[in-house]
C-alpha cells in the first residue's frame, strides 16, 4: 500500500468499511506502528510513536467522534494540552487571544468563551479544526467529517477546507459518501481490502464509476427511484401531540403528531439532537411518555412498555448498539434470543432451548452472511458491521408489524448498507411499517415513503417522496420556521 | 469444553502461585523442611492421611479429615454461590457476612423455640434462615433500585447493622437462654435435636448433611443461571442492563431476586453453621464465612461449577490448616493462600483486561485480517 500525498491538496480516501482508509489514516497520525513499510516527509523517513510526534510534524487529524471536552469552553479545548500558563496557572486570557488570532487567520467565526456542549455539531467540528491547525497542522486528516452534518453545514465545511489549501494546508477527506467526495475533492484514492486500488482526478470520474472500484465489481445503481403510491395500508401508529421530556427536564419531544401506515417506510429526518432518538424510546416503550396520546397497533400509546410494546410487534434497532442493541459480553446466538428468549424456538416452557436456538441462529447468520459465522463467539468479537446484522436479523425474523429503526446503516460498508436497506424494502413489501430514523439525509430521502422533519423536538415539515427537496429540507432541520418566497 | 478449560486457567496458575508465595513466606520465617512438612500436614489434614490408610491405618484417617474439609466446603459453597449469583446480576454483594449472621439467629431461633417433628423442624429452620438472609439482601436491593444507593455501601453497612444487632443485643439480651442450673452459657439456647442437620458418617466426623445439601443447592443455581429463562434474563440484565431493558427484561425484578437468591444462599450457610456444627448461635459468630465468599466468589470465575471446586479446594485447606499447628505453623496459612489467590485473580483481571483492549483496538478500526 502506498499513497502520495501533496502539499496544498484536496485529496480524498474512498474506500468501503474495512478496507483499510481508518487503519492507514491512524498510521499516518501514529496511533498504529506499520508492521512494514516507511512514512516519508519531505522526503525523510519518519517513525511515529504517538500521535504527539505526529503532531509535532504538522499533522492534525479530526475524529469521526469528536474529542472535545463538552464543558471546557472553546479556547480551553483548543489550548488542551499546550496550555499558556502564568506562574504555573491556565492562562486563560491569552487562550482565548491566541484561539481568536487563529480562528481569524483561518476565516472561523467561532466564539472562544462558549461552551463546546452548547454549540452546533457543525461547529464543534470546527472547533477540532481549529484545534489541529493551532498545533500547526499542515495536513489534516478528517475521518468521515459530514456523517454528522446538515447539507448546509457539510458545504459550509467545504468552503473551509478550499480556504485552507488556499493557504498551502492539505486535507484528506476520508469518506464513503461518493457524491461529496466528488463535490470537494481534487484527487480521490480508492481503497479495497487493504490495498490502494485507484487513483483518479475528481473532474474525469462520476459516481458510478467510483463505487464500481471501491466495490469491485459492477452493481445495479442504488439510486432507483421508485414511483410514489399514497399509502393505503391500515394505520399502525397514530400519534398525536406528542410530549416527552429529557433527564433534565427540558422537552425533547414538544407536540409531535405523526402517522405510520402498514406498508410505507416514513423517514424521520433531523439533525443529530432534536428529538429523533427520544420519539423512537417513546415508540418502543422506553421513554415515558409526559402528555400527549396515540395509538400503536390498536392500543393506546401511553403506559407503554418494552416489553408490551415486543408483545404488539413493535420491532426495534437501536441506535447504540453496544449499549441498548446487544449484551457485548455475551455470545451471537444469546443475543439472537435477546428480547424474544421466552419464545420457541428459544425456549421451551421455563427452559432455553439450546438446539433451536442455535439452529435458528445458524440459518440467519447464513441469511445475513454474517463473519464469520460462529454462534458461540461474543458479539463485540465481531466488527460493527457484523454486529448490525445480528441485530437486523434479530429484529426482522420476530416478524414484526411496525420496525422502528435508527441509524441502522451507520458505520456500515456499501454492500453491508445495500442488503439493510434492501431488507427494509422487503418489509416494506411485506406490509410491515417502518419508522426510519437517520441522520443521513441521503438515506432518509433514497428510502422513505414521507418524511417528518424534527427540529427541536417539533415537527417542522412533511413530505411526501415526490415533493422530496433536499434543500428545503435541509432548511427544515435546521429552523423551525419554512422559507417564504 | 475447551473454552471452559481456558477460562479457568488463570484461577489455577493464581492458586498456585499463593501457594507458593506462601510457602517462601513459611521457609523464611522457619526453614525450607517446616515449609514442606507443613505444606504435607495441610495435605493430611485436608485430603487424609493416604500412606497411612494404605499402610493398614484405620480408615478413619483418611474420613476425619475429608469429613472436616466437607463441612468447611459447604459453607464456603454457600457463601461463593451467594456472591457468584449477586454477581451475575450485575451486583456486587459484600453482605454475604451479615446476611449469613441473620440466617444463622434465624435458623437457632426456629431450632431451639419451635418443638416439632424432624421432618417438618429441619425444613423448617432452613426456610426460617433462607427467608432472613433473602429480607436482610432485599433491603439494600430496594435502596439500590429505588434510591440509587450503591450495593457495595448497602451491603457493608448492614453487615455491621446485623452483628451489632445480633451479637451485641439480642443473643446477649432477648435472647439469651434462662439459666437453669446457676452457669451461665454464651450464645443462645440450644436448639432441639429435630433441628440437627444429621450426621453423614456418625461419630467419625462432623460432616453432615449440609455438605450435599450444598452441593444440590450449586447445582440448582447453576440450572437456574444456565438453563432457564429467568437465568438468561438476569445475566443479561447484569452483562448489559440498558439492551436488556429494550429486550423488555424487567431488570429491576430480576436483579432483586438475584440479590433474594444471593441473601437466601448467605442465610443457608448460617444455617448449615448452627444446625450442623454449633447447635445454638454462639456468643459471637466464629469464622467470616461470609466474606470467605467474596474470594470464593472472585477465584470461582462467579461461576456455580468454579464456585464449587474453589470451595472444595479451600475447604481441604482450611482443614489441613489445623494440622500445620503441630508444626508450630499458624493456622491461619490457608486463609493467607486465599487472599493471595485473591489478589492474584484480580491481578489476572486487570492484566486480561489491558491486553484485550490492545487486541481490540484494531478490530474496532476493522482491519480486515489478510
Amino acid at each position: 500500500m502506498s499513497l502520495e500525498i501533496r502539499a496544498g491538496e484536496l485529496l480524498a480516501l474512498v474506500g468501503e468499511n474495512g478496507a483499510g482508509k481508518s487503519s492507514l489514516m491512524n498510521v499516518l497520525y501514529g496511533l498504529y506502528h506499520p508492521d512494514e513499510g516507511d512514512i516519508l516527509l519531505d522526503g525523510q523517513p519518519v517513525r511515529f510513536k504517538s500521535p504527539r510526534d505526529a503532531i509535532a510534524r504538522g499533522i492534525g487529524m479530526v475524529h469521526q467522534h469528536f474529542m472535545l471536552v463538552p464543558t471546557l469552553t472553546v479556547a480551553e479545548n483548543v489550548v488542551l494540552g499546550r496550555e499558556p500558563t502564568r506562574w504555573g496557572r491556565l492562562d486563560l486570557e491569552r487562550a482565548c487571544a491566541e484561539v481568536t488570532a487563529t480562528c481569524q487567520r483561518f476565516g472561523f467565526q467561532l466564539d472562544p468563551r462558549a461552551r463546546v456542549d452548547t454549540l452546533t455539531v457543525g461547529s464543534q467540528q470546527k472547533v477540532e479544526i481549529v484545534k489541529a491547525l493551532h498545533r500547526g497542522a499542515k495536513v489534516l486528516i478528517l475521518d468521515e467529517p459530514t456523517a454528522v452534518l446538515t447539507p448546509q453545514e457539510a458545504e459550509d465545511l467545504f468552503r473551509v477546507a478550499r480556504g485552507l489549501k488556499e493557504q498551502g494546508h492539505t486535507v484528506v477527506f476520508i469518506s464513503h459518501k461518493l457524491r461529496e467526495v466528488l463535490s470537494v475533492a481534487e484527487r480521490i484514492a480508492v481503497m479495497r481490502r487493504g490495498a490502494l486500488v485507484a487513483e483518479v482526478k475528481a473532474a474525469e470520474t462520476h459516481v458510478a464509476e467510483l463505487a464500481n472500484l471501491m466495490v469491485g465489481e459492477s452493481r445495479p445503481g442504488q439510486g432507483t427511484v421508485e414511483p410514489y403510491q399514497p399509502p393505503t395500508g391500515e394505520v399502525l401508529l397514530e400519534a398525536l401531540a406528542l410530549k416527552a421530556l429529557g433527564e433534565d427536564g427540558r422537552a425533547v419531544l414538544d407536540g409531535v403528531t405523526l402517522t405510520v401506515h402498514a406498508g410505507e417506510i416514513v423517514g424521520i429526518a433531523g439533525v443529530d439532537g432534536n428529538g429523533q432518538r427520544e420519539l423512537a424510546e417513546v415508540i418502543t416503550g422506553l421513554r415515558p411518555l409526559a402528555e400527549g396520546q396515540g395509538t400503536l397497533l390498536n392500543r393506546p400509546l401511553s403506559a407503554l412498555s418494552p416489553d408490551e410494546a415486543r408483545r404488539r410487534g413493535v420491532s426495534h434497532v437501536p441506535e447504540d448498539r453496544l449499549r441498548r442493541a446487544v449484551v457485548k459480553d455475551m455470545s451471537v446466538e444469546e443475543n439472537m434470543a435477546l428480547g424474544r428468549q421466552g419464545h420457541p424456538p428459544f425456549a421451551r416452557g421455563p427452559w432455553l432451548d439450546f438446539a433451536g436456538r442455535r439452529e435458528r441462529t445458524q440459518k440467519l447468520l447464513g441469511a445475513y452472511d454474517v463473519r464469520p459465522p460462529d454462534p458461540l463467539l461474543p458479539v463485540q468479537a465481531l466488527s460493527g458491521g457484523n454486529q448490525q446484522k445480528v441485530v437486523v436479523a434479530r429484529e426482522l425474523d420476530s416478524q414484526p408489524k411496525l420496525l422502528v429503526v435508527v441509524q441502522p446503516t451507520r458505520g456500515l460498508d456499501i454492500s453491508a448498507v445495500a442488503q439493510v436497506h434492501a431488507r427494509l424494502r422487503e418489509e416494506r413489501a411485506r406490509g410491515v411499517g417502518v419508522l426510519l430514523i437517520s441522520l443521513d439525509l441521503e438515506e432518509v430521502l433514497t428510502m422513505s415513503d414521507r418524511v417528518y422533519v424534527l427540529f427541536e423536538g417539533k415537527v417542522t415539515g412533511t413530505f411526501t417522496r415526490p415533493e422530496f427537496d433536499e434543500r428545503e429540507i435541509g432548511r427544515r432541520m435546521t429552523c423551525a420556521e419554512p422559507a417564504h418566497g | 469444553m475447551g473454552e471452559r478449560w481456558r477460562a479457568a486457567v488463570p484461577s489455577i496458575l493464581s492458586v498456585a502461585l499463593a501457594l507458593v508465595v506462601c510457602w517462601i513466606a513459611i521457609a523464611l520465617t522457619r526453614d525450607t523442611e517446616v515449609a514442606s512438612n507443613a505444606y504435607l500436614q495441610m495435605l493430611y489434614g485436608g485430603i487424609g492421611q493416604w500412606p497411612r490408610y494404605l499402610d493398614g491405618g484405620d480408615l478413619a484417617v483418611i474420613v476425619r479429615p475429608l469429613g472436616e474439609a466437607a463441612s468447611k466446603a459447604a459453607l464456603l459453597i454457600l457463601t461463593g454461590l451467594s456472591v457468584a449469583v449477586a454477581f451475575k446480576a450485575g451486583l456486587f454483594n459484600i453482605g454475604a457476612q451479615g446476611q449469613m449472621v441473620v440466617g444463622a439467629l434465624a435458623a437457632a431461633v426456629v431450632g431451639a423455640q419451635l418443638s416439632a417433628h424432624a421432618l417438618l423442624h429441619l425444613p423448617l429452620a432452613l426456610l426460617a434462615a433462607a427467608v432472613a438472609g433473602a429480607l436482610w439482601a432485599l433491603i439494600a436491593a430496594a435502596l439500590k433500585l429505588w434510591r440509587g444507593v450503591h450495593e457495595v455501601i448497602s451491603t457493608i453497612m448492614l453487615n455491621w447493622v446485623a452483628v451489632t444487632l445480633v451479637d451485641n443485643w439480642l443473643v446477649v439480651g432477648p435472647l439469651r437462654p434462662t439459666v437453669t442450673g446457676g452457669h451461665s452459657v454464651s450464645g443462645t439456647a440450644e436448639i432441639f435435636p429435630t433441628a440437627h442437620l444429621p450426621r453423614l458418617l456418625g461419630d467419625i466426623s462432623r460432616m453432615n448433611l449440609g455438605f450435599p445439601m450444598a452441593l444440590a443447592v450449586a447445582a440448582f443455581v447453576w440450572a437456574w443461571l444456565i438453563r432457564t429463562r429467568r437465568g438468561f434474563e438476569t445475566r443479561a440484565a447484569g452483562l448489559g442492563p440498558e439492551a436488556a431493558r429494550a429486550a423488555g427484561i424487567p431488570v429491576k425484578q430480576r436483579m432483586a431476586e438475584a440479590m433474594g437468591l444471593a441473601g437466601a444462599l448467605a442465610g443457608l450457610a448460617g444455617a448449615v453453621l448452627v444446625l450442623g456444627t454449633e447447635f445454638r448461635y454462639p456468643g459471637v459468630l466464629g469464622a467470616p464465612y461470609g466474606f470467605d465468599g467474596i474470594a470464593i466468589s472472585l477465584i470461582g470465575n462467579n461461576n456455580p461449577l468454579g464456585v464449587t471446586i474453589t470451595a472444595l479446594f479451600f475447604g481441604a485447606l482450611r482443614a489441613g490448616g489445623t494440622r500445620m499447628q503441630l508444626l508450630g505453623v499458624h493456622k491461619s496459612f490457608p486463609e493467607l493462600i486465599q487472599g493471595l489467590a485473591l489478589l492474584f485473580v484480580a491481578g489476572r483481571l486487570v492484566w486480561l483486561a489491558l491486553l484485550r483492549r490492545r487486541r481490540t483496538q484494531p478490530a474496532s478500526a476493522e482491519v480486515p485480517r489478510a
